[in-house]
């Protein structure tokens, strides 16, 4: 799997102490998502995670029919997001939305407040923000 | 403009041997051998004098192996698209070319193969390359979930209805029922056949996925003088684009323009490179991995707009041969049959030939474009004696 380099790590290990944090450019101070070594806008080296809430709004969506290879913990149907993360300038990531019904009408736009959980894959209990519509509000 | 590649180069030969996933009755290498062969004899070449392959999407063939069997006096040009998967289909005319224009290579061939026991499931190489934590945590594993999330923002926020994918769909299934070689031949597809299929990640439905079969294609590419001089008339390259522009890309999902294909720049350099526009395009070969991509990749090249896409994106304006601008006229990736996009390139030589099975008249120019919502994508014009005279 790629994707988990070293950058990521603080990502990661936030997620494991029950928070979400975010890198942004030490130089300019630009939310950086993804991470990346340098700074392409302002050639600063390195960046500066902060915290954030784990509140956002739903960017897009899909509900999971199928059953596709490695998403055997997940009962079907489920709804992966992606999440607009409030106070980054508008940065995705993707997640999981807890509290819908198969028939439920997900909209892309509602308010979402969100807790970390986990993902078995393979061998593995992947760290992953579990949503859930703000306020119990309406989709 | 940069008028580069315009008819300096031409398709003289095609070739291609497809069968039903994980049927095929040889070697990925053999039905490789085979269509690279059957390109040769359709243009009247020696395929010992073959000089260069390229190839896109990760394909395995390493063209030093194929020499043996093709009998290759000298191997002078050997390169792969970088990314991008089925992305890359039309970015493989632009390195052919290159290498003919420059004098590396003489006689090169495009090709693609895919035989599942070999090459194992083109959706698990796709996303060999693109998997992730952030993805498998949220349980997307496979292009049809990240497709569908963008189809969802195409049809809810931007407004794009989502009956446009469905006429996409009919259209190419309309052609490959009256295509002899394609999966769906005399297959009727309706609306109550679309509807009825089941959901596999919401908005998409069965239908809406391209579907994998095994096989391989090759497209013989030498010189617009050398071609006129060969069996078949020249299709020729008019222009070839590649890449991404700023904000697109592998991003975890946070593209600027996250519904849309990806072609803002292609398409662009390749109006430019060209000096023709979307009204010069009679016929097009649009990839389609998934329907709603389809239609993105419509929108990117300028045919239509978020606002104006219905008017467009009609099944009576997308068939042959009345349409405004017939679409997969051998049926597509979803409805002829799906080798990595292979097949679409050869059939912008067919259409352009007039061999197609569902012939577009007087037709004198051809889009292809490859795989959109790649990281990376590119895209092709064709164009036969008529518009080069
Ligand atoms: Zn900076």
């Amino acid at each position: 799997m790629i994707g988990h380099t070293g950058l990521e790590t603080p990502y990661w290990s936030s997620l494991a102490e029950g928070k979400l944090s975010l890198p942004r450019c030490s130089g300019c101070g630009q939310w950086q998502w993804p991470v990346a070594a340098r700074c392409g806008e302002c050639g600063h080296w390195g960046s500066e995670w902060q915290d954030v809430p784990l509140s956002g709004h739903i960017f897009s969506w899909t509900r999971t029919w199928h059953r596709f290879g490695g998403t055997e913990a997940l009962p079907l149907p489920y709804v992966s997001l992606l999440a607009e993360i409030d106070g980054t300038d508008g940065k995705r990531l993707m997640g999981l939305l807890e509290g819908v019904g198969e028939e439920d009408r997900v909209r892309i736009g509602a308010p979402i407040t969100g807790r970390i959980g986990s993902t078995r894959f393979g061998e593995e209990d992947v760290p992953v923000i579990i949503w859930r519509l703000r306020d119990g509000g309406e989709a | 403009m940069n008028k580069t590649f315009y008819a300096k180069t031409a398709v003289a030969g095609v070739g291609i041997r497809q069968f039903r996933r994980a049927s095929a009755p040889m070697s990925e290498q053999q039905a490789l051998t085979h269509a690279i062969v059957d390109a040769c004899e359709d243009a009247g070449l020696a395929p010992a004098d073959v000089d260069g392959f390229v190839t896109y999407g990760d394909d395995k063939n390493e063209p030093a192996r194929l020499m043996s069997a093709l009998g290759t006096k000298e191997l002078n040009w050997s390169m792969a698209v970088l990314g991008g998967g089925g992305g890359g289909i039309a970015g493989a005319f632009a390195d052919a070319a290159a290498a003919i224009i420059s004098g590396q290579a003489k006689a090169v061939v495009i090709f693609r193969a895919l035989v599942q026991d070999m090459s194992g499931r083109l959706s698990a190489a796709v996303m060999a390359h693109h998997l992730n934590r952030h993805m498998v945590a949220a349980g997307i594993v496979a292009p049809a979930q990240v497709c569908a999330m963008r189809a969802q923002r195409l049809f809810e926020y931007h407004g794009v209805p989502e009956s446009t994918a469905e006429e996409f769909l009919k259209a190419c299934y309309y052609h490959g029922s009256h295509n002899p070689d394609a999966i769906a031949y005399q297959t009727a597809f309706d609306h109550d056949a679309y509807a009825g299929s089941r959901l596999i990640a919401e908005p998409f439905r069965l239908f809406d996925c391209s579907r994998e079969n095994d096989g391989a294609g090759a497209l013989l590419l030498v010189s617009a003088e050398h071609a006129r001089n060969l069996a078949k008339p020249p299709v020729y390259l008019l222009g070839a684009t590649q890449g991404t522009g700023k904000g697109w890309g592998d991003l975890l999902d946070n593209d600027e323009d996250y519904a849309s294909a990806g072609f803002a720049t292609v398409a662009r350099r390749l109006w430019e490179q060209t000096d023709l526009t979307p009204a010069d395009i009679d016929v097009a070969q649009i990839y389609e991995n998934f329907s709603a991509q389809g239609v993105a990749s419509l929108i990117d090249h300028g045919f239509c707009t978020y606002e104006n896409v219905a008017e467009f994106v009609r099944f009576e304006n997308l068939i042959a041969p009345g349409g405004g601008l017939p679409v997969n006229t051998h049926g597509g990736n979803t409805a002829q049959g799906f080798i990595h996009g292979i097949g679409m390139a050869i059939e912008a030589v067919r259409c352009l030939r007039g061999e197609s099975a569902n012939p577009v008249p007087d037709a004198r120019t051809c889009l292809l474009a490859g795989g959109p919502a790649a990281p990376t994508v590119s895209s092709a014009i064709f164009g036969n004696s008529g518009i080069i005279g």
